[in-house]
């Protein structure tokens, strides 16, 4: 009886859907993309990233919504085309609005799950995130959203299988109705691959797998899988450009650690995102 | 029957006040000098008594967007909010002055809203943040929203003292602090406001940075 019921809103409710379409192109520069410690490991790149999907939204009750999406995504970088990658995606989200209108508390739970086929054929695989998110709104110009992520990503070679752990916490800030601000704090624990000219004995010593690589050329370098844990600021800007297009921006500094191997990231973000 | 002495008096009276009837052009500007569009400027008379309501008003919702912005109407005003786009929408208000909600629908509704009390009323939609509009409720028939110019004409004012305020959805304060008083005859007067408005911190449509709102 109960899922006849719920079969049924669901139907319904499909009747009714609404679609929404999303892209988003821009450049994104990692100032070490070999995740390096010493200063003549580290390579830095920048890459064009792009994301586009379609999602349906489908309100279930008044306070309940359920997306299915799909996407696809790809980055291509400039010199280390190992990292190229492309992937088809698809996401189901469940959001729960604590009463009306944007003000009131929500949680979402999501899920993606997709495929990332990576120039460097060895290092494809697939990827999901089971990600769960909360907000509330202090006032009509602030609010506070946090949330974990458990991120797995499953690849024929093992070497490459990962599995992360993600805590953040940000503030959003409207400024104008066309400047929003954020600042975030993110706390991710899990597997990283840290590149290094061997020999480096003080890392093997605690690493969990090793394997000699080309993907930054020569001198070849050995990649190792540690458990590292990250910390990491961020802070991004949107602005209006237009009814249905922002230009983004980011930068983000991170610090990861497995003592005593210690490594830095600066990644810069620029983007326009387009949502219909 | 003759007519009694009071009853011509009251017509001669009533006749002249409309012969004399004037127009009222109130322009507004925000604190930097720019045209203060989608402002409501309303005249209030001295001492008379305001006319019942005379029509229906409609707020749409095309496109994911109220049409219009802001509506201005009478108090008892019947508001009905068809729904033009193919999908539903979800319109609220948390204001005091009418506090209501329409849940999920398409279409028209079958019960318009009746705005039975003076205030300012903003409207939301629960699905789409970024949909906001706002019904001024006032006391007074005489009323009119500005232009993008930042003009707008009160036609057809019977002659007489008038208290004009104007009031804007990111309006510092009460509308009653800049409240202007003139005196309406024939022919057309012309008052300006210089209105100190808040940051617009509408929510936005185009994506932004936030996760909770729209998905």
């Amino acid at each position: 009886m109960t899922l006849s019921i719920v079969l049924l809103i669901l139907f319904s409710s499909f009747a009714r859907a609404e679609w929404r379409f999303e892209g988003e192109t821009g450049v994104v520069y990692n100032s070490n993309l070999s995740n390096s410690d010493r200063s003549a490991d580290v390579r830095d790149d920048w890459a064009w990233r792009s994301d586009i999907s379609a999602a349906n939204g489908l309100q279930l009750t008044r306070d309940l919504r359920l997306n299915l999406g799909a996407d696809m995504r790809g980055e291509v970088w400039d010199r280390f085309d190992a990292f190229n990658t492309i992937g088809p995606g698809a996401s189901a989200g469940l959001r729960y609005r604590f009463g009306l209108g944007r003000q009131a508390p929500w949680v979402l739970l999501e899920d993606r799950f997709g495929y990332d086929r990576f120039h460097d054929t060895a290092q494809s695989g697939y990827d999901n995130v089971l990600n769960f998110q909360t907000g509330i709104a202090l006032s009509d110009r602030i609010a506070l959203e946090g949330g974990y992520a458990f991120e797995s990503f499953v690849s024929p070679n093992d070497f490459y299988d990962r599995q992360v752990h993600r805590g953040n916490a940000r503030m959003v800030f409207d400024v104008t109705s066309s400047l929003q601000v954020t600042v975030g704090y993110t706390y991710r624990e899990g597997d990283v691959i840290s590149y290094a000219v061997p020999p480096r004995p003080d890392i093997a010593r605690f690493s969990i797998e090793r394997e000699d690589q080309d993907e930054f050329g020569q001198p070849l370098r050995t990649a190792y899988k540690l458990l590292g844990r990250t910390h990491a600021l961020s802070f991004s800007i949107a602005y209006q450009l237009m009814k249905y297009a922002s230009v983004q921006l980011g930068y983000e500094y991170a610090i990861t650690t497995h003592d005593p191997l210690q490594y830095e990231n600066h990644l810069v973000e620029a983007n326009i995102a387009v949502a219909y | 029957m003759r007519p009694s002495r009071g009853f011509v008096v009251l017509t001669v009276l009533v006749f002249a006040g409309d012969l004399l009837a004037g127009s009222l052009e109130v322009i507004v500007k925000d604190d930097k000098g720019r045209p203060g569009s989608d402002a409501v400027a309303y005249a209030v008379a001295a001492g008379a008594a305001s006319a019942a309501p005379k029509k229906q008003a409609v707020v749409d919702q095309r496109d994911k967007q109220f049409v219009p912005y802001v509506t201005a109407v009478q108090v008892g005003t019947a508001v009905i909010f068809p729904n033009s786009d193919n999908i539903r929408h979800h319109v609220y208000s948390f204001s005091p002055a009418k506090k209501f909600e329409l849940p999920l629908y398409s279409g028209v509704p079958a019960e318009p809203v009746v705005f039975d009390k003076v205030g300012f009323i903003t409207l939301g939609c629960n699905i789409h943040d970024w949909m906001i509009a706002y019904v001024a409720v006032l006391p007074t028939p005489y009323f009119q929203v500005t232009r993008q110019d930042g003009r707008a004409v009160l036609k057809d004012l019977p002659a007489g003292q008038y208290t004009v305020q104007v009031w804007h959805p990111a309006l510092k304060g009460q509308p009653e602090a800049l409240a202007q008083r003139i005196d309406v005859g024939g022919g057309t007067k012309s008052l300006l406001f210089t209105l100190p408005l808040k940051h617009d911190v509408r929510a936005k449509r185009a994506p932004g940075l936030t996760t909770g709102g729209y998905r």
